[in-house]
């Protein structure tokens, strides 16, 4: 039978770099059947768990990939923990290849004296706090009133937005009101922003800094800034990202009782101070070594894989996304943690190419059989779209007012939700 | 007449926007083709087709990626484009002020080198999170009619 000679893939993770991957590969293979394995039972990784709360804009990416996962060639199966529930030699028995989209989800520790010390955090850790992610600790940690952002970067320009904002910030956001409250009744009282490079090279985007000078909240200084010529030659992004720092620390812009914010630049930590709990950064600048009074230090310096089956496959970065006949990655599994969403297209559109390629070629032999094959209990424990749906509604219906979306912190109520409903339509 | 659909895109949601757009068309027009830009040279552009330009917004309010190369061509080549007739749809995001100017950059060099655009500028914003396609297929008809090109209902 013909049907049986498709090619079957298995794409493990439903981020950006996934979704991008399968939708990419079905061009040149329209008659491929897809599987999208996520160890949630929601798909979408990042854009759900990553992407400020705030920032629904951007999130939107997603009615792009609900109408891939509409397509009926496309299976999702959330609930799967590779590793945990099926191992990765059996997938690339069930299926002619296997893509490892799976992100990078542990944050790069910085490797200074201190970073165990209490009140040192990763923003991966607190953005999904933030976010409501199943498995994260659904308490908002005690930050303190002098909070230090290591990291210049966009990551660690929404959690200063997000230290910066008061209640009227969050307005059709999907924000989790449980961390949102915890913060507002302790927020800070100064914030230090710790850039390694100086302000035209920083990591932010332009408009992430044009956001910030908009908000009528925060009053930022910097005592690094003034050597800094703002001029229009150069990088159009650089000479904007000089022109928001300017906006941002202007002595006209209205004084706000929200935090003071402290930007900091050409700064390189090199040590967390403090016994038991963190008191401070100690930091090198170009006139010395000085040290940054902190309650709480949060550090957005990028991601690196956490330790799993998967992870020495894709620790470091690689030109080519085939990692052995039939094995692939793509997104940051494959090139780093560096780029936003849309880079992912790129990449998924050249490992899929090499798939594609390696089809052509007979290099991948179609014939496996796909996610039938696989172990009843698996097929079982899978969420598929379908069941997805059940609990996306489930979460839009349940918002609170001036929330599109409560996300649920228990998985396995996310689980049984998603579930319940497919059993209320069956009677 | 000839219809070739342009777009150029960063996220991907203008391809899909293009690819919509060019089945929407093919109900009616037997010779509807849709290109990348970056798979496209400005040297073929020709009054002898109609063109739908579709095309997202980057950064700040820059061309996306895959429309770079294409305008940079255009730059240097600044094709006669006197006859040629377009309408254009334009995607962005009205969280930043720079909704909607990524098409802009497209539109005004096209219309500087003698073209002509047709019908109402379409826009989608991603902040609505209404889906770009049917935004644009909602648009499409309007620009069609503009054009004097008959579309299937």
């Amino acid at each position: 039978m013909p049907s049986e000679l498709v090619p079957r893939l298995a794409v493990i993770g439903s981020g950006p770099a996934g979704c991008y991957f399968a939708q990419s590969v079905l061009r040149g293979a329209p008659e491929a059947e897809i599987t999208i394995f996520d160890r949630l039972a929601s798909p979408f990784g990042l854009v759900r768990y990553g992407v400020a709360a705030d920032h629904q804009h951007t999130k939107a990416i997603t009615r792009q990939f609900e109408r891939f996962f509409a397509q009926p060639n496309v299976r999702f199966a959330g609930n799967v923990d590779i590793g945990r529930d099926v191992t990765l030699d059996e997938l690339r028995e069930a299926y002619d290849a296997v893509i490892l989209a799976t992100g990078l989800s542990a944050d790069r520790s910085l490797g200074v004296p201190g970073e165990t010390l209490l009140g040192v955090y990763g923003s991966g850790g607190i953005t999904r706090v933030l976010n409501s992610h199943p498995g994260e600790r659904p308490v908002f940690p005690s930050l303190g009133s002098d909070i230090v952002i290591i990291g210049g970067g966009n990551v660690a320009i929404d959690l200063l937005r997000f230290l910066v904002k008061d209640r009227s910030g969050y307005e059709a956001s999907d924000i989790s009101d449980e961390a949102l409250e915890a913060y507002i009744a302790n927020p800070a009282e100064r914030v230090t922003v710790l850039h390694r490079s100086g302000p035209a090279a920083a990591k932010s985007d332009p408009q992430m800094l044009k956001e910030l000078a908009a908000l009528p909240r925060g009053r930022y200084e910097s005592p690094d800034l003034a050597s800094v010529a703002p001029t229009a030659e150069g990088d159009r992004q650089e000479a904007a990202r000089l022109a928001a720092f300017a906006e941002l620390t202007s002595p006209d812009r209205e004084p706000t009782s929200a935090p003071v914010v402290s930007l900091r630049f050409n700064t390189i930590p090199v040590a967390f101070t403090g016994t038991n709990q963190v008191e401070g950064v100690r930091i090198e600048t170009p006139r010395g070594i000085e040290t940054v009074t902190a309650t709480s230090v949060i550090t957005a310096i990028g991601f690196e894989q956490a330790s799993s089956e998967i992870s020495e496959l894709t620790a470091k970065p690689a030109e080519s996304g085939r990692i052995a006949t039939g094995l692939y990655r793509t997104g940051w599994a494959k090139r780093g943690p560096r780029g936003a969403i849309p880079e992912n297209r790129a990449c998924a559109k050249g490992v899929a190419e090499e798939v594609l390629a390696d089809l052509a070629a007979g290099v991948i032999v179609s014939g496996s059989p796909g996610f039938d094959s696989l172990s009843d209990s698996l097929r079982a424990r899978s969420i598929s779209y379908e069941q997805w749906t059940t609990l996306d509604k489930h979460e839009r219906e349940s918002a609170a007012e001036g929330r599109v979306r409560r996300k649920l912190t228990d998985h396995d109520e996310m689980v049984n939700i998603a579930r319940d409903a497919q059993t209320s339509e069956r009677n | 007449m000839k219809i070739t659909v342009l777009y150029g895109t960063e996220s991907g949601n203008s391809e899909l926007v293009a690819e919509d757009l060019g089945a929407k068309l093919r109900e009616t027009h037997d010779d509807v083709e849709v290109f990348d830009l970056q798979d496209f040279d400005p040297a073929d552009l020709t009054p002898n087709h109609f063109y739908v330009v579709v095309c997202s917004t980057h950064g700040e309010g820059d061309l996306p990626n895959t429309a770079i190369d294409f305008a940079e061509k255009f730059d240097v080549l600044q094709p006669d484009l006197t006859g040629l007739r377009y309408a254009i749809f334009g995607l962005g995001d009205s969280f930043y002020d720079t909704y909607s100017q990524g098409s802009e950059h497209l539109d005004r060099r096209f219309t500087a080198q003698g073209a002509e655009r047709v019908g109402e500028y379409g826009r989608h914003d991603a902040s609505s999170w209404d889906l770009p396609s049917d935004i644009a297929l909602e648009w499409l008809p309007g620009a069609m009619e503009a054009a004097g090109l008959a579309l299937a209902g």
